[in-house]
């Protein structure tokens, strides 16, 4: 049976509480991100400082997770986040949920603070709080290392130096570079004095049907290898994407003041500097690169993030920047946007070396690795940096014209979001500020997938035409519910129907999947119906802390500022046509008009038990 | 005759050899309850598939005092009646191909000529080949090489 447990833990009162989740709760968010939202809603006060004993901060695996089904390895890291004050979710691969699941929990809850540095153990269905004294101040691979050799075999979940000195975009970090990367939930853990989760566990996930799930997943497997994106995926990874947005002109470069960047960032460029393709627990599509220089990566958004937007074409210099971000458990995303965003705003003369003390220019690999060592320590100017978005308050309200954020996260899709208009919608509506994993209808960026494909997926009257603001909420409205129900399940959005590939693990795989594990019979409807709780739900804690029509906006640059190369030359977002389309997805969502969920439905979920 | 290969060097870590195998054996997902195993460790980035041989003379056969492992077309079986589980085969093998846990003692089977993990890996890290053909590929690969090195 699917009975893992919940373990509670409480760090001020040294307290271990294990509970179960019921079977009813679990039907209507299934796990993952799905439950760990519905409990953020229902544990957060609303208006606490994230950094404050009061925060909650929720380890959940998918309900999928740990199983035969391909890909599933995912859990979700949530909290309320340090560096946008709203919702705080981050998704993860690794091998990290898969053990957990193993030592017989779904999901880990840890509220308090520790008096002391301490670290969680989870070994077969136990849980005990202990001193991490040895373990503070160390870096994300050492401290993994150190607690192998003391506990065994063990898989880590930590946070580096960056969380214990309260870094708002620090990262958890698991193995060599997986990361629940997003909203600096690695310094809730450094607010919490906690420095690592260790895990081991020797029980399996017992399955309802066994014969039925290796059927299912034999024909699965075949259905996704088959296709050529799996293949490409699993010898380039997600550098492929670089050379895509890059032709088209929409690689966020130097701080978005350019949108096209150097070819020696492609693919076929850091393909050289492979060592070995390797996966996550159960992953069948290993798009994870292990690189010569020590660590692992880069992903798409270091190149993007690190490379073009710092003004860095050496690819043997990013992927020691996304390395020396891996070691310092800082989020690259954040990373590569604060740093691009203080150069322009030091070239622009909207501050100066009072702040910076000293001078900043694009293009210069020594200055960028410096600063993340400063950051990761809040060092001098690092402790500037380290505040993220937040220092729109000390830089001045000019400084926000050219901040490439929503919600005051940065973005962290390397692809400039001028030119597809559906991308710009799913930033600006993502429950937690600007981010491409929420709800990113990547279909779109193929320029050439015919009009009856697209229908098919989305719904009718999708125009073939990125560019075209026409039904647009219906692709990010169709990508957010079923990126929010496979995040529950805990199977890679890689694998997920419209994220790659128009094919994939669609709501009638789902279906199938969740039948053979579980035993439960569910409909594709029943399914989309989880995703569209999961966006309410998560709505509703972002509304609660103050989130409504007014923050569902873009960076100023992409309204007034047309894009200066290759094709995408020219556009840029109208505010007319996208308050439009706002109005537009608002109404498919059932929200009001000011984007707020409406009370009956606020009513509804908050009944749920 | 057919038997088990691995290649190290396509293994990517991601055991859903060892998840099949627990599965079909035992109804349960669980690496650590599997007739293969996959040493991996990231950090010191290698990926190695353990899994049983099929040896001509295997020491658990060998030294089992129940005399509970017979060879039955090529594969070396264990009979559960017959077995005490004291555990001697899994502390000798060579290769550290028997799995110990929970009670249970687990070796591979070959799934009666179906083996699960090499349905379920993506890479091609774990073959099941004919011994001959197998030894003629690389062989012919290996010739291959010496005549471009040699040109």
């Amino acid at each position: 049976m699917f009975n893992g447990k919940l373990g509670v833990i409480d760090l001020s009162k040294n307290k271990v509480t294990i509970k179960q989740t019921s079977e009813s709760l679990k039907k209507k968010f299934f796990g993952g991100r799905g439950l760990n939202s519905y409990y953020l809603y229902k544990l957060i006060k609303p208006g606490i400082d994230s950094f404050s004993p009061e925060n909650v901060l929720i380890f959940g695996t998918g309900f999928l997770t740990g199983t035969l089904v391909p890909n599933s390895s995912r859990f979700n890291v949530s909290a309320k986040s340090p560096e946008t004050g709203i919702l705080g979710d981050s998704n993860c691969g690794g091998y990290f949920a898969a053990e957990l699941r193993y030592a017989g929990f779904e999901r880990l809850i840890i509220k308090g603070k520790a008096k002391n540095p301490s670290y969680i153990y989870v070994n077969d269905n136990k849980i005990e709080i202990k001193d991490a004294n040895d373990y503070w101040g160390i870096d994300t691979t050492d401290v993994q290392q150190f607690l192998r050799k003391d506990l065994g075999q063990v898989e880590v979940a930590c946070c580096g130096l960056a969380g214990e000195n309260l870094v708002r975009f620090a990262c958890v970090r698991t193995g060599v570079k997986n990361a629940a990367g997003r909203c600096g939930l690695g310094a809730v853990m450094g607010s919490k004095n906690l420095k690592a989760i260790a895990v081991r566990g020797t029980q399996g996930i017992k399955i309802k049907y066994p014969e039925e799930m290796l059927e299912t997943v034999e024909h699965l497997k075949d259905y996704i290898m088959n296709s050529k994106i799996t293949s490409i995926l699993g010898s380039v990874g997600t550098p492929l994407l670089y050379e895509v947005s890059n032709t088209l002109g929409a690689i966020r470069t130097k701080n978005s003041q350019l949108n096209a960047w150097s070819v020696t960032l492609n693919a076929e460029e850091i393909e050289k500097f492979v060592e070995k393709m390797i996966g996550c627990s159960s992953c069948i599509v290993h798009c994870r690169h292990r690189n010569m220089l020590g660590g692992e990566g880069p992903e798409y958004t270091a190149l993007g993030l690190l490379g073009a937007n710092l003004g860095i074409k050496d690819p043997a210099k990013v992927i020691e920047l996304n390395n020396v971000c891996n070691e310092l458990g800082l989020d690259i995303s954040s990373s590569g946007t604060i740093l691009s965003w203080v150069f322009e705003l030091y070239e622009k003369g909207v501050i100066d070396k009072k702040i910076t003390e000293e001078e900043l220019h694009f293009g210069d690999f020594e200055l960028a690795k410096r600063l993340l060592y400063k950051i990761s320590r809040r060092e001098g100017f690092g402790n500037i940096l380290a505040e993220s978005t937040k220092n729109v308050a000390r830089f001045g309200e000019k400084s926000k014209n050219y901040l490439i954020a929503v919600k005051g996260l940065p973005q962290s899709d390397p692809h400039d979001c001028r030119y597809i208009k559906a991308f710009a919608l799913g930033i600006a509506t993502s429950s937690r500020g600007a981010d491409h994993l929420r709800s990113r209808p990547t279909l779109e960026i193929f320029l050439k997938l015919p009009k009856e494909v697209k229908e098919k997926i989305y719904g009718e009257g999708i125009p073939n035409d990125p560019t075209s603001y026409i039904a647009k909420e219906k692709t990010v409205y169709f990508s957010d519910n079923i990126f929010a129900v496979i995040d529950s399940l805990g199977i890679c959005k890689f694998i997920c129907h419209g994220f790659n590939s128009p094919h994939f693990v669609d709501y009638t795989w789902m279906k199938k999947l969740i039948h053979c594990a579980s035993g439960w019979t569910v409909n594709e409807k029943d399914l989309e119906n989880v995703g569209k709780r999961i966006i309410d739900i998560e709505r509703m804690f972002n509304n609660r802390e103050g989130v409504s029509r007014k923050d569902d906006s873009l960076p100023k640059r992409y309204f007034d500022d047309p894009m200066p190369l290759n094709l995408s030359k020219g556009h840029h977002i109208d505010r007319k046509e996208f308050d439009k389309l706002l109005t537009r997805y608002y109404k498919i969502r059932g929200w009001t008009n000011d984007g707020l969920v409406k009370k009956e439905r606020v009513k509804e979920l908050e009944a749920l038990a | 005759m057919k038997y088990i290969y691995v290649y190290p060097e396509k293994c990517t870590g991601c055991r859903e050899c060892s998840i099949a195998c627990s599965l079909a054996k035992f109804g349960e997902c669980n690496p650590k309850k599997a007739a293969i195993t996959i040493v991996r460790d990231e950090f010191n980035r290698y990926e190695f598939p353990i899994i049983c041989y099929q040896c001509e003379d295997p020491v658990c056969l060998k030294f089992c005092h129940q005399n509970a492992y017979k060879i039955k077309d090529g594969v070396v079986i264990r009979d559960e009646d017959k077995c005490i589980g004291c555990r001697l085969c899994a502390t000798l093998c060579p290769y550290n191909a028997v799995t110990t846990i929970d009670d249970e003692i687990i070796k591979c089977d070959l799934c009666d000529g179906d083996p699960k993990c090499v349905k379920y890996c993506s890479t091609g890290a774990i073959q099941y080949l004919d011994e001959t053909e197998e030894l003629e590929k690389r062989r012919k690969k290996m010739a291959e090489r010496f005549l471009e090195i040699k040109n």
